[in-house]
């Protein structure tokens, strides 16, 4: 997608979770934070926060929209 | 051991069905024979008026314990859906099917029956078949089998049906802009053009939402580049 860039790899990452995890968390599919991770998926305002809390990282910091 | 894995074994369900269904054919042909050898096969050549006559008894069992087969079919049908519907309310996943349903699309072929009854009998029944391509839509639809229906699956659903529902309507648009020209067409073409057109059309409509869910939710990125 033109202008979003997603750091949600990074941020998973730095927390220890694995994709499959944090989609049991909020309660997804793990395809869905895979093409979250790859940008290719705008997620809903519920989600972002969902995941936002997850991983202890502000929703902005994790989702930049240019 | 023996007796315990004896007690164990479960007739297949589907073996029991096929079985009676077997069954009533065969007591409908026995039946038919009998008709047509004993009682001067008045049940099976057409009649304009019926009056009961006590050696029409076996068939009309015969009948009856088909329209109770049938029945009990469409129980079981209407019992499976509203337990999957249940299921599917409750785990919040997509419901459980097996892609290898799919293979009932080929029932579709049937509807060229209706060229031959509607030649034959002017009857536009058989054309109505073609709806059951859509049944090819089992094949991916199986392949999303259980699947936890998240947010992105929901909006791909939305996005597979709308298209599915605008292709059919556009389909339905020019199938009477065609049919309308009733110079050029004449009035006994239009019925079974337009049967068999939106047989189809409702067939491509059920198999495409089905595909378009599939492919989105597959290759989102390919899609996205396609609109």
């Amino acid at each position: 997608m033109d202008g979003f860039t997603c750091n949600l790899k990074a941020c998973r990452v730095l927390r220890g979770l694995t994709q499959g995890e944090l989609a049991e968390r909020v309660g997804v599919r793990r395809e869905t934070i895979m093409r979250l991770e790859k940008a290719q998926y705008n997620p809903s305002l519920k989600l972002a926060v969902d995941i936002s809390r997850e991983v202890g990282v502000p929703i902005e910091e994790i989702f930049v929209f240019e | 051991m023996d007796t315990e894995k004896k007690s164990a074994f479960r007739f297949p369900r589907w073996l029991g069905l096929v079985a009676g269904g077997a069954a009533c054919a065969a007591l409908t042909g026995a039946a038919a024979w009998y008709d047509l050898t004993y009682n001067g096969g008045r049940l099976v050549y057409p009649m304009h008026s019926y009056a009961f006559v006590p050696t029409d008894i076996p068939v009309l069992l015969a009948v009856g314990l088909d329209v109770l087969y049938v029945l009990y079919l469409a129980f079981l049908v209407v019992r499976n859906a509203r337990a999957q519907k249940e299921r599917v309310a409750k785990t919040g996943r997509t419901r459980r099917l097996s892609p290898k349903l799919g293979f009932l699309g080929f029932c579709g072929f049937l509807g060229f029956a209706g060229f031959w009854t509607y030649g034959a009998l002017r009857d536009l029944t058989g054309f109505i078949f073609f709806a059951f391509f859509g049944f090819f839509g089992f094949f991916f639809e199986g392949k999303m089998s259980n699947t936890l229906m998240d947010e992105r699956y929901r909006e791909n659903a939305v996005r597979a049906e709308l298209k599915a529902l605008r292709t059919g309507f556009a389909i339905i648009f020019v199938l009477l802009i065609f049919t309308g020209q009733a110079g050029r067409l004449t009035s006994e073409l239009v019925a079974p053009i337009l049967i068999a057109g939106i047989a189809l059309t409702v067939a491509l409509t059920m198999f495409l939402s089905e595909y378009l869910l599939y492919r989105y939710d597959h290759d989102d990125a390919a899609a996205m580049e396609e609109e």
